[in-house]
This record gives C-alpha cells, structure tokens and sequence, in this order.
C-alpha cells in the first residue's frame, strides 16, 4: 500500500470550443491557478487551458516544491508572503492532500558578508509581514542536528536566517488541485495541444492557433515556462527573458527525519526532505542558456561534493533520480506579471527559479487583472514595462541559488 | 571462501557467489518478497551493505567482512551527536578513461560489438556489471558514468560510440501473490542450480527454461494463446502453489499446484534505459536491448510497482478520475519512480494504457542513474571552486588574524583587537592587505581609446603618473565595479594603464576587459596580474615616514603613483585614499609579498604600527561615505542612484552605459544611496547585532528605504550609515527620517574629516640629518676586506657585497651582542631595526626573531680620506663633522641618497646602486672643482 498513490482529485476532460472569454496557454501551476482563481474568485469559467504535453509537465512538476517569503525587498516579500498564505490555506480550500507542510527554511552563511546579509534579510522581511530571524550557530544546530557545523572544517556554520514559514508542498498535487478545482466550475483543460499562433485582431490578440484548430478568446494569458519567447514574438514582442536549465535530484529514503529546509548560498545548494523520506538537493541554474531538459553528470557531481561539506551524514545515501527543469531568467531575478502593452495579450513570466512557491499568489492576482482589467496593487511593480522604466526589481535575495 | 554478517549472523560463503546466492544458499531471503531477477532489474533483492541502503544483493560479490543488513532501508542510525561535528564525508576516487568505443555489456552481443571495434583498429572500453561496472547514465559530452569495483568510479570518454548492449530484462510476474519469497525467473533459476541451490519442487510458469532445467521441475505450463494464464501464488510468506487457467477463458477451472519455487518466464524487455537517455548521443543499440519491447497482457490484480508499492487497482483508481497520460501516471501514483526506474512495472504500465486508452503510450523519460551510485560516489572528480589566498595569508595566521571568505578570497577579517586596528590607521599607521584586488595591464596602440569607451571617466586628461577614481557600468548603465585607473609615468613606454577592480569582480572583469576590446576591434593588450601582484596598503598619518623608514626615496603626491623601491622591494605606489587617512597602495611582485610585509612591519614598529583587517576597513571607509560594491549597491545602481554623478562624464563621447544614463537621467529619481548620520545614542538592536544594516528607514509614516551600511560604530559624535532612500510623492529626498524609531539625518559630506585634508595632506620627504647620529648606535666596525681598502687619490665607486638583516630592534641588539658572527664584517645599524654587514659573513639568525636575511647588492660604495670627504662634503651638503668616530649619519649627498661612516681618517660613503654613476659624476666634477681651493 503506497498513501502517496493519489485517491481524491478528478480531471474532467472535455473537447474544445470554437471561443473563450480567456485562453491561458500553458497548463503549469501559474497557468491552472489563473483559471482556478478566475472560476473561483470572478465566477470566470469560459475559461481554457492549452498545454502541450500534460498538465504539471513542465516546471511546475520539476522544481524542488519549496515555499517561502524571505525575499530581498519589499514588493517581493508582500507578493511572496500572500503566497505562502494562500498555500497554508489551499489544503482546506479545495479539501485535497497537498502534502503540504511548514518545516522552516535556514539560510545558513558562511562568512561574515553572509552574516551581514542573512542579518538584512530578517531585518527587511519583519519589516514587510514575512518571518524571518537570524539565529546562531546553536540554534541551527538544534534546528538541524545533521548539519556538520565546521561545514567539514571549511564551511563553518556562522549563523543563518531563519524563516519558519517556509515550506514544501507535493508539486504535483498543487497543479492537479488548481486544475481540478477549475475544471469542476467548467474551466477546459486541453492536454496534448500546442499553441501555434496567436490570432491577431488589428494590434489586438483575438485568439490562438492550436494543433485543434483556431480558437477565439476574449483575452489570451501566456503562462508558458520555458518558450515564452517563442509566444511573446507571436505577439511581437521581446521579452528580457534567458531560459536556463535547472536541475536537481532525489537520494534514497533517508530513515531519520530531516527536519527543516537547508540552503547554502555561498555553497551553492539546498537541501530538504520530501514527504517519501527522499533527500531532495538542487543548486543554481546552469550558467549557460539552454532550452534542454538533459540532465548533467558534474551537476550532480558538483552538489554531492558541496552537500558532503555540510551534510556528512548523506555520504551513503544512493542518489536515485536527477532531472532538470528551464528557468526563464529576468535580468533582475523578478517575475514580470501583467499587461505586455499589446491589447488582449497578458503575461506571466520570468519565473526563474521562484515559479512554484509563487502558484497561487500568481494565479489570483493574474486573474484579478484579467477579470478587473485593473493592475492589483500586489503586483504592480512587477509589470513588464519596469525596464523600459528604469524600475527594475532587482532582488538579490530573490534566486536564492541562482 | 568468503565470512560475512547478515543480521549479526554469521555467513561462510563459497568464493564467487554474489551476496544474494550466498544468502540464498544458506536459505536467507531478503526481506519484502518477489521475483528474484539476479539480473539486476528488479528491487525484490535489496540490503543494506556496510551502512549503504537499497543496494542489490544479485549486483555485490559477497566479500569477507562484509555488514549486511537485510532490512534494505539501512535500519537504525547511530544517535546523532548534537555538538560534535561529524567529519566530513571524502568523495571517492575518479578514474578518467578515454577510448573510441565504450561498450556497456558484455553478454553476447556486447562481446561481439568490442571484438568488431577492435577488428577495426578501435580503442576500446568494455563495462561489465559482472565486474561490478555499473552504469549510472550516458551524459552529454559524451560522458558515461559507471562504478568500479575497486572502489572508484570511472568516468568513460568515448570519442566515437557508446554502444549499449544491455541485454534484455526478464518480466516479472503481475498477480496476487508476486510478493512471496520463492519466485524466480528462468535466468535466476539457472543460476541458481547452476550454484547449486536445491529449489524444491519447482513449477515452471512461461517460457520452459533454458539452460540445464532444474533436476526438481515438477510441471510446466507455457502462457498465452493455447496454453495458461497465470492466476496467482499462494502461500504465507513462501509460495506454496502456483494456481492457473486456461488461457482466454475466464470461467475455466483453476488449476493449482503445490510447489516450493516458481520458475516463472513471461517474456523480455529491453534494457534500454540508457539508450533512451541518451538519444541525441552517438549511442548504437545492440542484441536484446535493441529488441521491440514485448508487451505483456494488460495486469488485472496484483502490485505493479514493487518499488512504490502501486496496485492494478491503484492504476484503475488513477484512470478512472481522469489521469490518461503516462507521465501523470506516474506522478500520480509513484509508480516507476524507486530503484528499478520502471524496470518492472514499464511494461505493465504501457499494457495498462494500451487496453484503458486503446493508445500505446511511449515509455515514460529514462532519466539517470540507471544504477544508483552513492553521494560518496557521486561527488568523485568534482573540483570545488577554491577560495584564494593572499601571499600574506600565513602572515595573517601568524599574527592571530582571524580569516574570512570575502569576494573569493580568504581575507584577515580581524587581527582580534578591533579598537587598535582602527585607532592605528587614525593615528598612526597601519597596514592593510589589498593584494586580493584585481589588477589588470593594459598596454596598445588603442589602450587609451579602449577605456575611454570602458569607463565613464576622462582618461586622456589623465596625465601620466596620475590615477584616477572610475566607475565600470554595463550597458544598461548599472554598476558593475569601480577601481583605480594609473596611466604609467614612463611615457616611453607607449600608453600603458594599471587599472584595478573589486576582489570579487576581477575575474569578471577580466572578461569583461576582454570582451569589449574584441568588440570594439582595440589593439590592446590586457593582463591580468591580480594573483601575480600582491598590494599592501600602507595607511595613517604616519605612513609617509614608515616609507622612509622602509628606504622609499620618493613618495607621488594625492592622485599620483610612480615606482619607488621600498625596502628592497620594487613597488608601484598608488596613492589615493579609501581609509581616510594618508594611504600609499604598494603594488609589488607576489613572491616579495613577505619580505615587504615584514620589513614594513619592522620599519613601523617605532610607529606602533597595527595591520587592521576587513572588518576596520569597512568601519573607516563608512566614515568617509565610501561604497562598496555589492553591498552599498544593487542590479540597478545608476550613477545617479548611488550619487556618483561626479565620476560620469557624459561629454567625452561613448563608453559603455553612456545611452543608458542618458535615457534613465530623463526619468525621474526614485531612490538614492545617501550618507546617514544617526542621532545619539545610536540605535541599538542586540549586542549580537550591533548593526542596524537592513533595518527600515522611514520618513515619517512613509517606508523610505533601508540602511546598507552600518558598522555599529560612532565617529564625530553621531553614527555614520549608508542606505537607500526614496524620494517622496513631490520628488523630494527626505533630509530627516528615522532609522529603528531614531533620528537620522543625511549628510552631504563625510562623517570624518569632510574636507579630505587628512588623505590629500602634502607630505615633504625630510631625509634623516646627519645631525641624527645618535639614534643609530655603531655596530663593530672590525677589519674586513673592505675595511682593508684605503682610500685613493681618485676615488671610484664599487658595488657593496653586502648582507642586509631586518628584524626587531630587540633582536639586532641580540646579535650585536653575540659575537663570533660579526667578527671579521664590518657591519652598520642603519636603522633600529635593520643591519647592514659588509663582506656577507657567513651566520644564522634565530628563526624566532622572524628576521630576514637578504643578500643585498643594492649599494655602491666608495672610501674617501679625510681632507677630500671634507672637501666633498663641504660643496654638496649641509653636514656637521661628527663629534667622535666611528660614526654613521644618512641624508643627501648632491641630492643622492647616502649613508656615512665616519672612521679615523677615512669616510665611506654608500649610496644606492642606481645613483653610482650620478654620484661618481658629482664625485669627480666636485672634486676636480676643488682640486684649486685645495691647493
């Protein structure tokens, strides 16, 4: 008997519409809870999804499913903390099993600038709703009693933040609960459809080609990852996004428990425990663009002699699975939400490695604009005209591991 | 003969049998049940081995010694130790092997597919999974990955082909029942008998099998069309009976027979795993991985995923709300995700689909590690970017400092006494290692014209032996670094520059240097010289004496740098300040970085002087409103943001980042780096964190920004900040706000000495007067060959022999006053701390007096008689005749740097070796001046 097996959600798939009011291309967690929260906040469902594979296929499925708002300025840690609010609730709201579960995430440093800079981070996130503290070598220690606090004699632990809320949730489970959650309030979902065009109307976008035919919509979402560029030029536009590989992997079942959720930035990785048992580690994206889902060997070579350094204990643990996601980078570490300045065309980008812990605040404030029309004040900031602006976001807390 | 422990219990084993058959032999089963494969497919044989989970029992030769565990989850840990560190865990050994051809494989078409390599003249390297040569994944590169028995992991580099030749594996049966010990497949049941294992009654289900047939099958039933369909095993624990029916016919009879093994054959599947990972790789499929994949009937009860524990009726539960593809499947239920990667439940998943969707849905992405190596394994051969080392860094040690990673390099942090750190460079001299800075060369026909377009300064209105403060932008005009940048002195030798950048960013930098002059088609030379140059930082009111101290001739003025030699040392001093204070910047060779250290040390030492590290520099630097990089700024730091306006000029024509700032200049502000001065008492947070670094800034109700810098610290009766203010709603910068509920107020000007006059002071060089005899005690002047020589009629300058030896004034009077090894030399104090011995004696310091002794032919000399040094003298110098001899004095002769000893009747005279022609001109020219008042 394996209690991972999923019992409880069901997908209803039906056949495509000649129209929508709204198409959203891609069917990633970003793309899902848009649909959800239209349906379910604005009592929008001549709604459709179009993915190309299958649902959650992308990075929404290959992420390290961590949720956290120990961001590195201030519209960041607000945009981030409702998120995680959101995700605290969504076990009760669509009444199905997330796995989710807080466990607290510890940024440890290793040197004095790091010190200073996990100092900031607690400072600037208490100022801005999020929790996060600086806490010493001993309470790091007795938060996470496997870590090797000489970080094998070269790595010592100095200190870390620390932020309690800081969670994980099966990935998976997110993107199935928001797809069925909008498709049982009439949303569609079309699997295995690729979007090949946008239809323009005049400047306006009126609607996209698929591989089933023209479909009309009164405003098209792109939550693509990955391609984005591809769409955005469909609409003409060039977006200041570069896709770079990701990549992470599990270890065997660990039988103790490890409590909370580990990072490094200064050694580049992060580690945490799934639900399974599993050790999960990833570390930054790969320097170099990239559209490939390969994965690397000195990836998993590279992140098994850091982790060595701090967590010893991992020596033996067989790795079991590596795989790899695309990042869409923006050049300032933030996400680029709402109006793209072509009538009819919204975006959700830029979602680097921040996508997954960002799901539901995304989707209801994208469909907070779409159903409104009016930019929600969350996401402000976050528009796509902020480098042609000279407002970019830059938030070196943001990537993490970047 | 092989002894081993499983579950504490002894095990005595025949050479050659893999850990399973030795315990199957002695009739342990690993736990949890299931089709034993002794191919390596399966999960059903999983242990713990000498503290390593899920390792497959069929894959491990058993070995003396060995700790086997049967529960495969590697039980119960040791309690963890709440403090102690645990060590750390050493990666394994690598082997790189290079070949044409890498043949995983070697069954019968592995061997083939080697032998035509080598027929063809071909490098070739066979992996073998008998030979414990297990294959983790086929990367790009290529690159393959495999365990070694020897303990080592080899990393494969096939130059042409990766053939795969991994045989097919075995299916495993899908019904109630699969779970019992007692299952075997036709391959295993083989080896079995072959090991001579008794397998009991054995029924045979499938396929008959191959090979010699066990002596003891009691039954056969093929499956399929015309033949039976296997319903079940039954039994508790261990199977006791196979139960069948005719095939086809669901209301047909069951058939039971009792048994005490299941030979069980079914049919094959590709071992193609690696294949499919692999796909844009030059990889050749050979023998029965190549094979289309037989499918086999569609499971209608049981557990089709051993390793994730997924039922048929999981499956059904899935499909039946709505999860159709093969990959949500799987995500959906596990299934295929544990140590087999799908090798057992593949199959039965695309005959699942195939029958539910009437569609055959591809395998789901073969993904590495085909075989699960450990961390341990993993981490072999991985480099991990090292942190660098200043050549001062024993040094550093030595002296208690406590060393930190900063900016890629390991830097004294504190030398533990921060108070006297900062109050030596406030009042007296101190010295800081810089040598961590990068440094770049840039020398060309086009070196002006290149970083004029590289940094947003004037460069040709720096005149040569100037430097000058610049900025680095990127093109979108946002801070990249900032440095110094000297136009060489020495016009002969073309336009050449010295720029310096951040520790962190010189590697970065480097490239960026690189990068623009490509583009920009300037022929310029760029090199790099941040690890061959080390720089010492020489900074305090007293600095320009301990310069003199150390030997410097010359010192440039604010703004300037030239070569000077210090103590032996040739340097590039650069001065500017980032202290506040007096600052020279030596620039010199990385193999003199000790000497000059510890000379300078020595030298200083009548000054107090106190090396200060990291953390006292950045105090300093935020008294005087200094930024630094990556801290005071951000991604977006505009010029104008970080009120740096004054290093722009944006009236010199195009440099990088100049379109940028003439489009942002066009926007309004919104945010600006500004200097903060925090009423007392300053705001406190913990004694922990004294430093308000992060902490909000508000203008009344509104959030304005935070503070970037704060060191804790107070100077000028208020406490220095940096940090990023917003502009209001008017566009206005608040002049008052608070900082954790304090007063703050921005400032215009520096917290310290605001109008630069310490940095910028006018320093006189003053050589020591003759009239300073006293301070230099006479060493013994004894006979030497030097000594020997009388002087002439026409004096010539000859080069010193000589030996120079620096250590503490304590310990020069130590050796002083311990003869024999002075006997013989004629020896100078030239300073307190330094001696200067003719003739190279040959003697031993004590290495606890940290002296150095250096050969040193740095001097020429000359003897003069009385009457002429007198006449000489007289002409060139403003000198006093000594008031008893020996006697030693130093200053300048005609201008030329010299040292005298006074004897009876005789002057030597040592001047640097460099002046000995200037000074043999002036020696000649004088003296033949004088020649007629003589007489």
């Amino acid at each position: 008997m394996n209690e991972f097996v999923e019992r409880q959600m069901k997908l209803t798939w039906r056949p495509p519409k000649k129209s929508y009011d709204v198409v959203i291309v891609g069917a990633g967690g970003h793309g899902l809870a848009t649909a959800y929260y239209l349906a379910t906040r604005h009592g929008m469902s001549n709604v459709a999804v179009f993915e190309r594979g299958y649902i959650g296929g992308g990075n929404s499925g290959r992420n390290t499913t961590i949720i956290r708002a120990n961001y590195g300025i201030p519209a960041a840690v607000r945009f981030y903390q409702r998120s995680v609010d959101l995700y605290r609730g969504l076990e009760e709201e669509t009444d199905r099993w997330l796995m989710h579960q807080q466990k607290g995430i510890l940024w440890m440093a290793h040197s004095e600038g790091a010190v200073r800079a996990e100092r900031m981070r607690a400072k600037l996130n208490t100022e801005f709703g999020a929790q996060t503290e600086f806490v010493g070598p001993q309470q790091v220690k007795g938060l996470c009693p496997q870590l090797d606090m000489s970080g094998g004699g070269r790595w010592p632990v100095l200190g870390a933040s620390y932020h309690p809320q800081g969670a994980t949730a099966r990935h998976d489970r997110v993107v199935w609960a928001l797809a069925e959650g909008a498709m049982e309030r009439g949303a569609h979902v079309h699997q295995n459809t690729p979007v090949d065009g946008l239809i323009l109307d005049g400047e306006r976008v009126a609607g996209v080609r698929t591989a089933a035919g023209d479909v009309a919509a009164g405003a098209v979402v792109s939550a693509v990852g990955g391609h984005v560029s591809r769409i955005a030029a469909m609409a003409g536009l060039r977006l200041p996004i570069r896709t770079h590989r990701l990549q992470a992997f599990v270890t065997n079942h660990y039988q103790r428990q490890f409590g909370p959720i580990v990072a490094s930035s200064e050694l580049f990785f992060y580690a945490s425990q799934t639900a399974r048992g599993e050790m999960l580690l990833g570390a930054e994206i790969d320097p170099q663009p990239s559209f490939s889902y390969r994965s690397s060997h000195d990836f998993v070579q590279d992140v098994c002699r850091r982790a060595l350094r701090l967590l010893p204990f991992m020596s033996n643990l067989r790795v079991l699975r590596q795989w790899t996601g695309v990042c869409d980078m923006s050049p300032d570490y933030s996400p680029i939400m709402g109006h793209t300045g072509v009538p009819g065309f919204y975006i959700t980008t830029g979602w680097g490695t921040w996508g997954f812990k960002a799901i539901p605040a995304g989707g209801e404030q994208m469909a907070e604009l779409i159903a409104t029309g009016e930019v929600p004040e969350l996401i402000a900031p976050f528009g796509l005209d902020r480098f042609a602006r000279d407002r970019t976001m830059a938030d070196r807390g943001s990537a993490g591991t970047h | 003969m092989a002894t081993f422990l499983v579950d504490g219990q002894r095990v005595e084993t025949r050479a050659g049998d893999n850990l399973l058959v030795a315990m199957l032999r002695i009739g342990v089963h690993p736990t949890g049940g299931g089709c034993l494969c002794l191919g390596g497919d399966c999960p059903n044989c999983l242990v713990t081995v000498d503290g390593v989970a899920y390792t497959r029992s069929c894959q491990v030769p058993a070995r003396d010694g060995m700790v086997v565990q049967r529960d495969h989850l590697g039980g119960e840990e040791p309690a963890l130790l709440s403090d102690e560190p645990t060590s750390a865990g050493d990666a394994a050994p690598v082997q790189h092997v290079h070949c044409d051809t890498v043949v995983i494989g070697q069954g019968d078409s592995g061997r083939e597919a080697a032998r035509e390599a080598r027929d063809g003249g071909l490098g070739v390297v066979t992996l073998n999974a008998r030979e414990g040569q297990h294959v983790t994944g086929v990367y790009p590169g290529p690159l393959v990955v495999a365990s070694d028995q020897a303990g080592c992991v080899l990393h494969v580099h096939p130059r042409r082909e990766i053939v795969v030749a991994t045989g097919a594996a075995e299916l495993q049966p899908v019904v109630p029942g699969s779970d019992l010990e007692g299952l075997v497949t036709a391959r295993a049941a083989a080896a079995l008998v072959t090991a001579g294992i008794d397998l009991g009654r054995a029924v045979a289900v499938g396929e008959r099998p191959a090979g010699p047939p066990p002596d003891s099958l009691v039954a056969h039933f093929p499956v399929g069309e015309g033949g039976w369909e296997l319903v079940r095993f039954e039994g508790d624990g261990r199977i006791e009976a196979v139960v069948l029916r005719r095939h086809g016919d669901a209301d047909a009879a069951e058939e039971r027979i009792e048994c005490d093994t299941a030979v069980v054959s079914l049919g094959r599947s590709p071992r193609n795993a690696l294949a499919r990972m692999a796909s844009d790789l030059p990889v050749r499929v050979v023998g029965g991985a190549a094979r289309e994949p037989e499918l086999p009937p569609c499971p209608r009860e049981g557990t089709v995923c051993p390793c994730s524990g997924v039922t048929v009726a999981d499956l059904d539960g899935v499909w039946e709300r709505g999860f159709h593809e093969m990959e949500l499947i799987k995500r959906a239920t596990l299934a295929g995700t544990g140590t087999c990667q799908g090798g057992v439940c593949l199959p039965y998943l695309r005959s699942f689909l195939l029958e539910r969707g009437g569609r055959l849905q591809p395998a789901f992405t073969a993904r590495p590690l085909n075989r699960q190596l450990t961390v341990r394994e993993l981490a072999a051969g991985a480099h991990t970017a090292v942190t660098a080392r200043s050549p001062l860094h024993d040094e550093h040690l030595s002296r208690g400092a406590r060393m930190d990673r900063a900016g890629g390099w390991w830097r004294p942090w504190t030398y533990g006494r921060n108070d006297d750190e900062y109050r030596s460079v406030r009042e007296r001299v101190s010295l800081g290692d810089v040598s961590s800075l990068g440094k770049m060369a840039i020398s060309g026909p086009d070196a002006e014209a290149f970083l004029e377009r590289i940094v947003p300064t004037k460069v040709a209105t720096i005149r040569p032996g100037r430097c000058r403060y610049v900025l680095m932008l990127d093109e979108r005009g946002y801070l990249l670094d900032d440095g110094m940048l000297c136009r060489e002195a020495d016009e002969d030798a073309g336009d050449r520059f010295f720029l310096t950048s951040t520790s962190g960013g010189s590697s970065f930098f480097e490239l960026w240097l690189r990068d623009w002059a490509e583009a920009f088609d300037c022929d310029v030379r760029i090199l790099n010289q941040t690890a061959s140059l080390a720089a010492i930082n020489v900074t305090g009111p007293q600095a320009a004496r301990l310069l003199v101290r150390a030997g410097a001739r010359e010192l440039p003025a604010f703004g300037r740098h030239r070569h000077v030699r210090v103590a032996g040392v040739d340097c590039r001093i650069v001065r500017l300040s980032f202290t506040g204070e007096l600052s020279y910047e030596l620039h010199h060779p990385a193999a003199d970085a000790r000497t000059l250290w510890r000379r300078l040390l020595t030298a200083g030492a009548a000054f107090n002087v106190q090396p200060h590290g990291l953390e006292t520099l950045l105090r300093l630097r935020l008294e005087k409103g200094h930024i630094v990089i990556g801290q005071d700024t951000d991604y977006d730091s505009t010029p104008r943001r970080l009120a740096h306006e004054w290093a722009v000029n944006l009236n010199k024509g195009d440099f990088v980042g100049r379109q940028a700032i003439l489009r942002t200049n066009k926007r309004p502000l919104d945010k600006r780096l500004a200097a903060l001065r925090a009423e007392d008492p300053p705001p406190r947070r913990t004694a922990e964190d004294p430093s308000a670094e992060g902490a909000a800034i508000h203008d009344g109700e509104r959030y304005a920004g935070y503070v970037t810098s704060d060191a804790g610290t107070t100077a000028g009766g208020g406490r220095p900040m940096l940090g990023w203010l917003y502009l209001d709603a008017e566009g206005n910068l608040p002049r008052e706000v608070t900082v954790d509920g304090r007063t703050a107020r921005r400032v215009d000007g520096p917290t310290y000495d605001a109008d630069g006059e310490r940095a910028r002071v006018t320093v006189e060089i003053t050589s020591e007067s003759p009239q300073s005899l006293r301070e230099f005690p006479v060493a013994r002047p004894e006979a030497t060959d030097l000594a020997a020589e009388a002087p002439t009629g026409r004096p010539r300058l000859r080069r010193l022999e000589a030996t120079r030896v620096s250590a503490t004034s304590a310990a020069l009077d130590a050796l002083i006053e311990q003869p024999p090894w002075l006997a013989g030399a004629l020896a100078f104090r030239t300073a307190p701390d330094e001696l200067l011995v003719a003739a190279s004696p040959d003697f031993e310091v004590d290495d606890d007096s940290h002296a150095i002794v250096e050969r040193e032919t740095a001097f020429s000399y000359v003897w003069l008689e009385d009457a002429t040094a007198e006449r000489f003298l007289d002409r060139e110098c403003e000198w006093r005749r000594p008031d008893a001899r020996p006697a030693l004095a130093q200053g300048e002769v005609a201008g030329i740097p010299a040292k005298l000893w006074f004897e009876p009747g005789r002057t030597l005279i040592l001047t640097p070796a460099p002046f000995a022609d200037a000074f043999q001109r002036r020696l000649t020219g004088s003296l033949a001046e004088t020649d007629g008042d003589a007489a």
